[in-house]
């Protein structure tokens, strides 16, 4: 029941909002698509076109890194020896918590 | 003789009798019998009765031939025959008979005279025409021979055929003007050309040029004195009587070339004409037999491609006008099914499905729907979009697939099926986030139907779409499920959560949002970043919306509103019956100034009022103040005001356009370098082909250069300094 002398009240709210990965950079550096599209060869973008993270902190589509480390162990932008990092690095204004 | 050789019984028998008669027989017995026969002979040609009777004359033939005296009988015969024959001929040749039926009469008399003649001497000759010619080469049967001779004296009197010729020909050509002819005689005279064997040399020729000049005289009279149709008809009866013609006095042979000759002059030299001037109209009055007719009877004269020619262009002209008519472009989509169908029924019922038809259809609307670039792809968006929402007059399911299959016939013929999508996309993600649906099923159905028109590719994004829905529903349940009230709202959240690269992209606005709505949003996103890391959360509130429920002096309401809408009447709970100004309003809910105008005019000057604006009227202005509307009245519990989520202004339409523009230009740029960097080297017109080729939206070379251009600038591309109007990829 709406508090007295209120007039309006909310019952329901149907919010919209949209997700991105928080990468720092716009573009994918192997296939220089934007990393919130669609990697070459997947089926379409956001969770069928996966980002990930190296401990360089330099950042790919799965499918893409993937693929250079079929022939390579470095990373192709600062040629450090390539690591996944286990998640992402929290940006600092979200509460981000490993589920 | 033959039965001698032969071995049988009945030739045994003869030769016993054959020595016994030998010896008796008289010295003038041959002449003697002779003369008995002529003289039967002569009382036949003279019409006279015979004296002798036929049993005596028969045994009389026989006697001859049995004492091998048929060759001089047969001589005898022959001479007496031709001459009575040549005779009877010259007194046709005589007669000066200056009616052409009396003639044609006596010429029938006389053959007619000559084969019953030729019958009773046959048989009174059967013996000798039974076995002489059969046993001697070089000589006819007496039938035969009797023709032979009324043919050799016929062709001698040229006078005498050309005028029976003649003759036939002026009846032929008296029925044709509608007068009622004796058509047993001219039967009877053309069987007459047969047997005579000059049907074909000297009767079938004059006939064919006689119908020509008849036909031609005929067709410059009817061109201008009737219209289209009633021509058309007109040349199938003619052709019709023609038939009937051969059938009841002509030789089965002149049928083909007869109707042959009709359709040489009636048809052939004026199939275009008859296009021209009456094809429209025909199409236009929906006269379909006459069309089927114009179909068949061109097919006959080969002129089907000037028919099918004809038509393309009738729809290309019709259906172009319809397509560039900016005025009555709302009810577009409708009047092009509309003629498309209209023209699909013409094919089967005028056109006999034939193919080359339905591709020249096929290509006509083609050109039809491109006549005018990007705006009938927008319309037909739309049109899918009125089908699909709530609320969408229509009968059941079936109906709403026989509709969704109609514009999709007119999607097929799209070449700026990009554009189509773009502007579809922005639709159902309208559809979906404001519950405005009818039907999951129907608009699954339509998304599966693109699919099989354009392929996965084009309808991933879509697909992706009611994916992010799906999942949205469970993460609000999750939702709900994990985080308990929190005491100070009683508001329940459900939040779509979009993946950025399926849906159209949305400008943020500013807003700003209540306590109780804004701590919801902090819950929700520290709950959705718990579960997926790496993301990043950025809330639409352009396609948010909000039951509310409102207190008027009347009774409760609950009100269906935008988030926008909602966050400005908020700000009245703490106005208390405090008129606010506009000043007030934009610093309370931080909307943009357009924006806020927008919302406030949705809220006042709408057809539901849930705020009183003073002064009155369409528009806000600066200096207006607003207040809860206390006295509204609605005979409905629920009312919906965010309807001003569902239009979209021209600037939007303009926007998605133009991004589909930039869009293209990406794949241009894309391209270009994809097939440079695969052939190294290329001239200008071999890129441009490949371009068309990968390419699958419109085009021009303008388009297509301006971007080699581009290219060349960023260093992609070099022209080859050898060879002009050429392309090197440079690495
Ligand atoms: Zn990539
Ligand atoms: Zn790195």
């Amino acid at each position: 029941m709406a508090p007295p002398g209120l007039k309006v009240t909310v019952k329901r709210w149907s919010a919209v909002a949209s997700w991105t990965w928080t990468a720092d950079d716009d573009v994918c550096g192997i296939c220089h698509m934007a990393l919130d599209g669609c990697a070459p060869g997947a089926a379409g973008p956001g969770d069928d076109s996966p980002v990930v993270w190296g401990k360089c902190a330099h950042n790919f589509h799965l499918l893409c890194i993937s693929t250079w480390l079929q022939s390579k162990t470095s990373c192709p932008i600062c040629r450090r020896n390539w690591e996944f990092a286990p998640s992402a690095p929290p940006p600092s204004a979200t509460l981000a918590e490993d589920g | 003789m033959r039965a001698r050789q032969a071995g049988t019984g009945g030739a045994a028998k003869k030769l016993v009798i054959k020595p016994l008669r030998a010896p008796s027989l008289p010295a003038d017995f041959e002449l003697a019998t002779w003369h008995k026969l002529q003289a039967a002979v002569r009382a036949v040609h003279e019409k006279r009765p015979v004296e002798s009777s036929l049993e005596e004359l028969y045994r009389a033939v026989e006697d001859l031939c049995t004492h091998k005296m048929a060759a001089a009988t047969y001589a005898r015969l022959e001479h007496e025959c031709e001459q009575h024959t040549e005779r009877a001929l010259r007194q046709l040749a005589s007669a000066s008979s200056s009616d052409p039926s009396a003639f044609l009469a006596r010429v029938h008399g006389a053959w007619l005279d000559h084969c019953q003649q030729s019958l009773m001497i046959r048989s009174i000759f059967l013996v000798l025409d039974r076995t002489y010619p059969l046993q001697t080469a070089g000589v006819r049967s007496l039938w035969d021979m009797g023709l032979q001779h009324f043919r050799h004296h016929l062709l001698a009197l040229p006078d005498v055929l050309v005028k029976t010729v003649g003759g036939v020909l002026l009846h032929v050509q008296r029925e044709r003007q509608g007068e009622v002819i004796e058509r047993s005689l001219l039967a009877n005279l053309v069987r007459m050309f047969n047997a005579l064997q000059v049907y074909a040399e000297r009767f079938e020729g004059p006939l064919l040029e006689d119908t020509a000049a008849f036909y031609a005289a005929e067709a410059t009279r009817l061109l201008d004195a009737c219209a289209v149709g009633d021509y058309l008809r007109h040349v199938d009866t003619r052709l019709g009587d023609e038939a009937g013609r051969v059938h009841a006095y002509l030789h089965a042979s002149t049928r083909k070339p007869l109707l042959a000759a009709v359709h040489a002059a009636l048809l052939t030299p004026h199939a275009e004409a008859l296009l021209e001037r009456g094809f429209d109209a025909l199409v236009e009055e929906a006269r379909h037999a006459d069309l089927r007719l114009m179909y068949s009877l061109y097919s006959h004269v080969g002129k089907l491609r000037l028919l099918k020619e004809a038509w393309a262009a009738h729809v290309k002209r019709v259906g172009s006008a319809l397509v560039l008519d900016v005025e009555g472009e709302a009810g577009l989509i409708p009047r092009l099914l509309e003629l498309k169908r209209a023209c699909e029924e013409l094919h089967v019922r005028a056109f006999e499905r034939a193919e080359p038809f339905g591709y020249a259809l096929r290509e006509a609307l083609e050109a039809v729907v491109n006549a005018r670039a990007n705006r009938p792809a927008e319309l037909l968006a739309k049109f899918f979009d009125a089908q699909l929402r709530a609320n969408a007059k229509g009968g059941g399911e079936e109906d709403v697939e026989h509709v969704l299959d109609a514009g999709i016939s007119l999607f097929r013929y799209l070449s700026g099926k990009d554009l189509f999508e773009a502007f579809y996309k922005k639709d159902l993600a309208k559809r979906l986030l404001l519950g405005r649906s009818a039907h999951v099923d129907a608009e699954k159905l339509l998304v599966s139907k693109l699919k099989a028109e354009c392929g996965a590719g084009f309808t991933n994004k879509l697909e992706g779409m009611f994916k992010d829905c799906e999942l949205s529903a469970e993460l609000t349940a999750a939702f709900h499920a994990a985080a308990p009230p929190l005491g100070l709202s009683d508001i329940e959240l459900s939040t779509h959560v979009l993946t950025t690269g399926f849906w159209p992209p949305y400008p943020p606005i500013e807003l700003n949002l209540p306590p109780q709505l804004c701590a919801l949003q902090e819950r929700f996103t520290a709950f959705y970043l718990g579960k997926h890391s790496g993301r990043r959360l950025t809330w639409v509130h352009a396609l948010g919306h909000c039951v509310v429920r409102a207190q008027f002096a009347a009774r409760a309401h609950e009100l269906q509103l935008s988030t926008a809408q909602t966050v400005v009447c908020l700000l009245f709970n703490d106005a208390q019956q405090r008129a606010l100004s506009l000043r007030e309003i934009a610093t309370g809910c931080g909307l943009e100034d357009k924006e806020l105008r927008l919302t406030l005019q949705s809220l006042a000057c709408g057809k539901v009022r849930v705020l009183v604006k003073e002064p009155r009227g369409r528009e806000v202005d600066d200096g207006d103040a607003f207040s809860f509307h206390d006295g509204l009245q609605h005979k409905l519990h629920r009312i919906r005001v965010n309807t001003i989520q569902l239009r979209e202004t021209a600037e939007e339409a303009e926007q998605t356009e133009l991004k589909v523009c930039v869009d293209r230009q990406y794949q241009i740029d894309a391209a270009i370098v994809r097939t440079m960097k695969a052939r190294k080297a290329l001239s200008h017109t071999l890129l441009l082909t490949e371009l068309y080729e990968q390419l699958k939206f419109p085009l021009t070379p303008v388009d297509l250069k301006k971007r080699i251009e581009s290219l060349i600038d960023r260093e992609y591309l070099e022209r080859d300094p050898r060879a002009p109007s050429s392309y090197r990829y440079l690495a």
